[in-house]
């Protein structure tokens, strides 16, 4: 159904563009730190893709794109907003039929970044909660590894993935062996459209360790709307220094219910002097959820368990074809599930100004 | 299917390839061996940008300068950096 509503604000929504977009033209003028040649000019950035998934049997088609508008305003400021467009377009009989489906459109973060200091940096408006590794670092299409996201996901992130308040972040300590960056934050409950969240409080800690490209990190989550319950994680992400393997796994606990998964993923550039396998990488990942008290609220409403397995191709560092094929194992039914498709990262300056 | 099994296969095939000298390694074995130099020290912008962006994504062979400092205060608030390694960042990716 149409929204009308966003219409009536257009005039608004329009002139608020254009005043953004002015201010952020003027700062990207301005001169900084003279000693590097890095211009300030706004952009949109963001990723795009297709994925065929078949799943069960039943085919659907997922255009995506997720456009991300960053405006710094001077050097401290930054403004930035990701809405995500999915289409979701399956058969009419599920195997058989013509294919239907719809646009859905979701805003999924909004915010304000006061980049007050070097090791805080303040958050206002609509942003992805920081739980685990997943929502917020490996979500977007571009990034992700294996296009389907871990059963665990909706521990720690609900009620749409976002928070509406105030978080605080950046790196606590930072030694030339280790680092220790944090975040903590509140949202409110909120019905708005496009930007609904859940009342809850929270925050996520990690420790990096440099030398060994090391990350064992852990979130907490007091939910605190309707049934209130506490939400746990913990994670933990290696890059080994001499070899592109890239392993993260994360263990969830919620009231509905707790679970694991494992992915390691290896790029065969540094293997091969094949300029075609070089553009290989190889995936692979486990995962089981158990649910408590019935499950739901995201989570399967029994035990589940799956692995994946993955073949992604570079075409070029932003544009690669993914494919992957993964089996379903639950009391309900076992099911084979297939992913092929495109993604592609994108950047375009949306000014003229600033350095070169 | 032993699910199990299936995981410990999936994990380990990847280990497995981690027995393999990487091919940069072997040939600085090579250069090492015929008297040149192993290695080129890392200046610390490239440690901050090797440390960071590869712990969640591929990193873009390149940036255009004009839009490298937004893209840097981007990912400072995204991957939480402090000022420091946003300077080192600027350094080192537009000079």
């Amino acid at each position: 159904m149409p929204d009308f509503r966003f219409k009536r604000r257009t005039p608004f929504v329009h002139a608020l563009l254009v005043w953004t977009m002015a201010c952020a033209g003027l700062s990207a003028q301005m001169k900084g730190s003279d000693d590097n040649d890095a211009g300030y000019v706004p952009i949109i950035s963001g990723g795009a893709g297709y994925v065929h998934n078949i799943s069960g049997g039943a085919p659907t088609l997922e255009p995506q794109i997720d456009p991300v508008l960053v405006v710094p305003f001077g050097r401290h400021v930054l403004l930035e907003s990701r809405t995500d467009f999915t289409g979701f377009f399956e058969r009419q009989n599920l195997t058989s039929g013509p294919f239907k489906g719809k646009v859905f459109k979701d805003v999924e973060y909004a915010q304000l970044d006061w980049l007050a200091d070097s090791h805080l940096i303040v958050v206002g408006g609509r942003y992805l909660l920081p739980f685990g590794i997943y929502n917020e670092r490996l979500e977007p299409i571009w990034i992700r590894n294996l296009q389907d996201a871990p059963y665990t996901a909706s521990i720690g992130t609900r009620t749409t993935g976002a928070g509406d308040g105030l978080m605080l972040r950046g790196v606590a300590v930072q030694t030339g062996t280790a680092s220790l960056q944090y975040a903590a934050y509140f949202s409110a409950r909120s019905g708005i459209n496009q930007f609904g969240s859940g009342r809850a409080a929270g925050g996520d800690a990690s420790v990096f360790l440099p030398q060994l490209h090391l990350e064992i990190g852990a979130s907490g989550q007091r939910f605190l709307q309707d049934h209130r319950i506490n939400n746990s994680a913990a994670y933990i992400s290696w890059q080994p220094l001499d070899h592109a393997m890239d392993v993260k796994g994360e263990y969830d606990y919620s009231f509905f219910g707790h679970g694991y998964w494992l992915e390691a993923a290896y790029k065969l550039d540094r293997v091969t002097s094949v300029a075609a396998m070089q553009k290989v990488q190889l995936v692979g990942r486990i995962q089981q959820v158990s649910p408590r008290h019935g499950g739901g609220n995201g989570l399967p409403q029994v035990e589940s368990r799956r692995f994946d397995l993955g073949i992604n191709y570079y075409l070029r560092d932003n544009l690669r074809l993914i494919s992957s094929y993964g089996r379903n194992f639950s009391s309900q039914q076992n099911l084979n599930v297939w992913n092929a498709g495109v993604t592609y990262r994108f950047t375009i300056p949306l000014w003229f100004g600033g350095k070169r | 299917m032993n699910l199990r099994l299936m995981g410990a296969c999936v994990l380990l095939a990847p280990l497995g390839l981690m027995a393999i000298p990487p091919r940069q390694d072997r040939d600085a074995t090579r250069k090492v061996s015929s008297g040149g130099a192993s290695t080129t020290p890392a200046d610390g912008g490239e440690r901050v940008f090797t440390n960071n962006c590869s712990r969640c994504h591929a990193a873009p062979m390149s940036l255009p300068p004009r839009i490298t400092g937004t893209v840097i205060m981007h990912m400072r608030t995204r991957a939480r950096l402090s000022r420091d390694d946003e300077k080192l960042l600027l350094k080192y990716l537009a000079p």
